[in-house]
C-alpha cells in the first residue's frame, strides 16, 4: 500500500510537471482554454511528436495527440479519461499492459467507442464491413480505422474528398470517384454540398453491398429527384428501365455491362437467400453444371427446378438485371449529357451487356453469390419460362423465333409466287393443248 | 355485271385504317426486334410509332366489333352449325384455290350480302379476329407499360413469356400481310376485291339471290 501510495506522488508530481511544461509551449496555447487540467496534464506527454510505444508483435503505436487538433475534436468535451478509464496513475508508464498490435488496439477501443455511440454500432453491426470483422477479416474496418477518436469533428469526412477514410482501403473506386462528375463538382471550391460522397450514398455505419437492394439506387434519386419524370420524355417503358437497368450502367458510359440473373422468390416478393449452414446454390449449380464451365440453358432451367421442388416456399424465378462489371466503373460517372441515350447499345444483336451473364443469389452474409451463366441462356427458348422475369428487345432475342419469322417470310412470299408460276404455266399448258386443238 | 353491297362504309374504314395499322406495325416490329439488320427508322421512333399506331388499332378494333355486334351483319362470321359440311365447304375451297383455278374451274363459293366469305375464310378470320388479334393487343399492351402490368405480366409467366406470345403472333400476321392480298386477287380479275373494298360493291358473276351453298 505504501509503494503505491508512493508510485500515485511521483506520478502525480511527473503530471504536474508535464502539465506545467504543456501549459508553458506556445504550439497548443490556442487550445488550452478548452481542457480541463487532468487533460492538460495528459497532454503534456502525448502532444510530443514521436511519442509512441512497442507493442508485442514489434509494430509501433503511435502515442502522440495533436492538442489543437483535440481542441477542436467532438470529443474535446469529454476529455481523455473517458475514453482511457482503463489508464490509470498506478498503471501508466511503465505501462504493465501489454498490446499486442495496433489491430488488437483497435478492437479493443470498438468497446470504448460502443458505450456512448451504442446507436451507431448497432448500425455498424448490420454492415457488410461488420460482417468482414465477424469472418476474421483481418482489415475489415472498425471505429478507429475510418474515424481518429483525438480529431474527429462533426461531419468531417464530409468536407473534403481527400479525408474520405473510405479511400485507404477503397483507393482504386476512390479514384475513379475523384474523376467522376461527382468527384470533380465536389472538389470545386466553395461547392463541398454539390455532390454526394462516399457515405452520401453509401451510409457511414450501416454499409450495406451495393449491388443488393436499391440502398444505393435510392440515393441516386434522393438527389435527383426529377429522374422519372426527365426519363419520361424519351425513354419508353422508363419505370422498367429504372428498375431492371442500374444507374451506372447508362451513366459510367465507358463502363461494361453485364446480366445479373438473380433468383427471386414471387410468392414473398424479394431476391432468395442463402441460409447460413446451407449451401444450396453453389451445391446446386455445381451438380448443374456437370463441365464447370458455367450454365447453359438446360443447366439453368435444372437450378430452377432444383429450387421449385416440392415444399419449397413459393414458385422461385429469375429476374434480370443490367449493370456495371465493376465497382470502379460504377463510379465512373459522367455529366449526364454523356450518359448512354441510345437504345440500340442495349437493344441489338450482340449488345454489350448481353456478352457477361451470371446467375446470383444473396449469401448468407448478404452478399451476393454469384455463378457463371453461358450468355447463350439469354437468346434460347429453353429459358422463356425459367427465365421470364428479363427480356430485352432485340438483344436477348429467342434464336428459334428468328428462323420462324424467316420461314414467315418464305411462305408469305413463297404462297403466291408458287401459285402464281401454277397459274402461268397452266395458262401455258392450256395455250399449247388449245393450239394443237385448233390446228 | 351485276353488283351486290357487301362491304357497308364502316367495314371498309376499319379494313383499311387496319390494313394499314398491320403493315406499319409489321415494318416498326422488325425495326425493333432487327434494329442494327434494318435501319429504316431509329429504335425509339419505331417504339413510339408502334406504340401509337397500336392504341389506333385498338380503336379500330372496337369499330369492328361494335359495327357487327349491332347489326345484323354478324352472320357474315357465322360458321356453319354442321362441322361436315363447313369441313367439305372449306376442302372445296381450298381444293378450287389449289387445283381447280388453275383448270378455270368457276369459285365455289358465291358471294351475297350475308355470306361474304366462303367457309375457309369465315373460319380463318373468326380465329383471327377473336382470338389473335385480341391476344396481340392484349400482350402488346402489358409490353408497352411492363411496370404498369407486372402483376398480369407475372401470373402469365413473366415479361418473356408475354413478348414470345407477341412475337408468335407477328410471325403468323408477317405471313398473312403477304397471302391475304395475294387471295384477294384471286377475283374475276386481279384488283375486284380491292375496288370492292373501296366502294363497297361486288361484282358477282351471276345475279345475287340466295345463298346458293345452302
Amino acid at each position: 500500500m505504501h509503494g503505491i501510495r508512493l508510485a500515485t506522488l511521483v506520478m502525480a508530481a511527473l503530471f504536474g510537471v508535464a502539465g506545467a511544461l504543456f501549459l508553458g509551449q506556445g504550439t497548443a496555447r490556442a487550445a488550452d482554454s478548452a481542457f480541463s487540467k487532468a487533460d492538460q496534464q495528459c497532454l503534456g506527454c502525448h502532444s510530443a511528436k514521436g511519442l509512441e510505444k512497442e507493442l508485442t508483435n514489434g509494430e509501433t503505436l503511435s502515442l502522440h495527440v495533436d492538442g489543437s487538433a483535440f481542441a477542436q475534436s467532438v470529443h474535446n468535451m469529454i476529455g481523455c479519461a473517458v475514453c482511457h478509464a482503463d489508464i490509470t496513475i498506478e498503471n501508466h508508464p511503465p505501462l504493465k499492459t501489454k498490446i499486442a498490435s495496433i489491430r488488437e488496439n483497435s478492437l479493443a477501443l470498438t468497446k470504448v467507442c460502443r458505450s456512448c455511440h451504442a446507436d451507431i454500432f448497432k448500425r455498424y453491426e448490420a454492415s457488410i464491413h461488420a460482417v468482414l470483422l465477424r469472418e476474421g477479416n483481418p482489415i475489415a474496418p472498425v471505429c478507429t480505422d475510418c474515424h481518429d477518436p483525438h480529431s474527429v469533428r462533426h461531419n468531417a469526412a464530409r468536407e473534403s474528398i481527400a479525408q474520405v477514410p473510405c479511400r485507404k482501403c477503397h483507393a482504386s473506386i476512390f479514384d475513379a470517384y475523384a474523376a467522376s462528375v461527382h468527384g470533380k463538382a465536389r472538389s470545386k471550391p466553395g461547392q463541398k454540398n454539390s455532390a454526394p460522397l462516399c457515405a452520401d450514398c453509401h451510409r457511414a455505419h450501416d454499409v450495406r453491398p451495393p449491388s443488393v437492394g436499391n440502398q444505393v439506387k435510392n440515393a441516386c434519386l434522393s438527389c435527383h429527384k426529377n429522374t422519372a419524370a426527365a426519363h419520361e420524355t424519351w425513354l419508353p417503358n422508363t419505370k422498367q428501365h429504372l428498375e431492371t437497368v442500374s444507374c451506372p450502367a447508362c451513366h459510367s458510359p465507358g463502363a461494361k455491362r453485364k446480366v445479373d440473373l438473380r433468383l427471386y422468390n414471387v410468392a414473398e416478393k424479394r431476391p432468395v437467400s442463402e441460409k447460413e449452414g446451407v449451401p444450396l446454390f453453389e451445391n446446386r449449380a455445381r451438380s448443374v453444371d456437370a463441365k464447370g464451365n458455367g450454365l447453359d440453358a438446360m443447366a439453368l432451367r435444372s437450378l430452377l427446378r432444383d429450387f421449385n421442388r416440392e415444399g419449397a416456399p413459393g414458385k422461385t424465378i429469375l429476374v434480370g438485371r443490367l449493370e456495371v462489371r465493376t465497382g470502379v466503373e460504377a463510379h465512373e460517372l459522367a455529366d449526364k449529357t454523356k450518359a448512354v441515350r441510345n437504345c440500340d447499345s442495349c437493344h441489338r444483336e450482340g449488345a454489350d451487356p448481353f456478352q457477361s451473364v451470371t446467375v446470383s443469389i444473396i449469401g448468407p452474409d448478404g452478399r451476393p453469390m454469384r455463378y457463371g451463366a453461358h450468355k447463350e441462356v439469354l437468346n434460347s427458348v429453353t429459358t422463356v419460362e425459367s427465365m421470364g422475369g428479363f427480356y430485352a428487345i432485340g438483344g436477348t432475342r429467342i434464336k428459334l423465333l428468328d428462323m420462324l419469322v424467316v420461314l414467315a417470310l418464305l411462305i408469305g412470299v413463297g404462297v403466291p409466287v408458287i401459285h402464281l408460276t401454277f397459274g402461268w404455266l397452266s395458262r401455258r399448258y392450256a395455250k399449247r393443248i388449245g393450239g394443237r386443238e385448233d390446228s | 355485271m351485276p353488283r351486290i353491297y357487301v362491304h357497308p362504309l364502316p367495314v371498309r374504314i376499319w379494313h383499311w385504317i387496319n390494313a394499314l395499322g398491320f403493315v406499319t406495325m409489321i415494318i416498326t416490329g422488325f425495326q425493333i426486334r432487327y434494329i442494327g439488320l434494318i435501319d429504316l427508322l431509329s429504335f425509339r421512333t419505331a417504339v413510339v410509332v408502334h406504340n401509337w399506331i397500336g392504341f389506333v388499332l385498338i380503336g379500330n378494333f372496337f369499330v369492328w366489333l361494335l359495327f357487327y355486334l349491332f347489326t345484323d351483319k354478324i352472320t357474315v362470321y357465322h360458321p356453319d352449325l354442321s362441322p361436315t359440311r363447313q369441313f367439305r365447304r372449306s376442302f372445296r375451297q381450298m381444293w378450287y384455290y389449289g387445283y381447280g383455278i388453275f383448270k378455270g374451274e368457276p369459285n365455289p363459293h358465291h358471294i351475297s350480302v350475308y355470306h361474304k366469305f366462303n367457309a375457309m375464310q369465315g373460319m380463318t378470320y373468326q380465329v383471327i379476329m377473336l382470338l389473335l388479334v385480341p391476344l396481340q393487343f392484349y400482350t402488346g399492351v402489358l409490353l408497352w407499360d411492363v411496370n404498369r402490368f407486372s402483376g398480369m405480366i407475372d401470373v402469365v409467366g413473366g415479361v418473356r413469356v408475354v413478348d414470345t406470345a407477341h412475337v408468335l403472333i407477328f410471325i403468323f400476321f408477317v405471313g398473312f400481310i403477304f397471302v391475304h392480298p395475294y387471295l384477294a386477287s384471286l377475283g374475276h380479275t386481279r384488283s375486284a376485291h380491292f375496288k370492292a373494298m373501296i366502294t363497297g360493291y361486288e361484282e358477282v358473276e351471276e345475279a345475287p339471290g340466295p345463298n346458293p351453298q345452302k
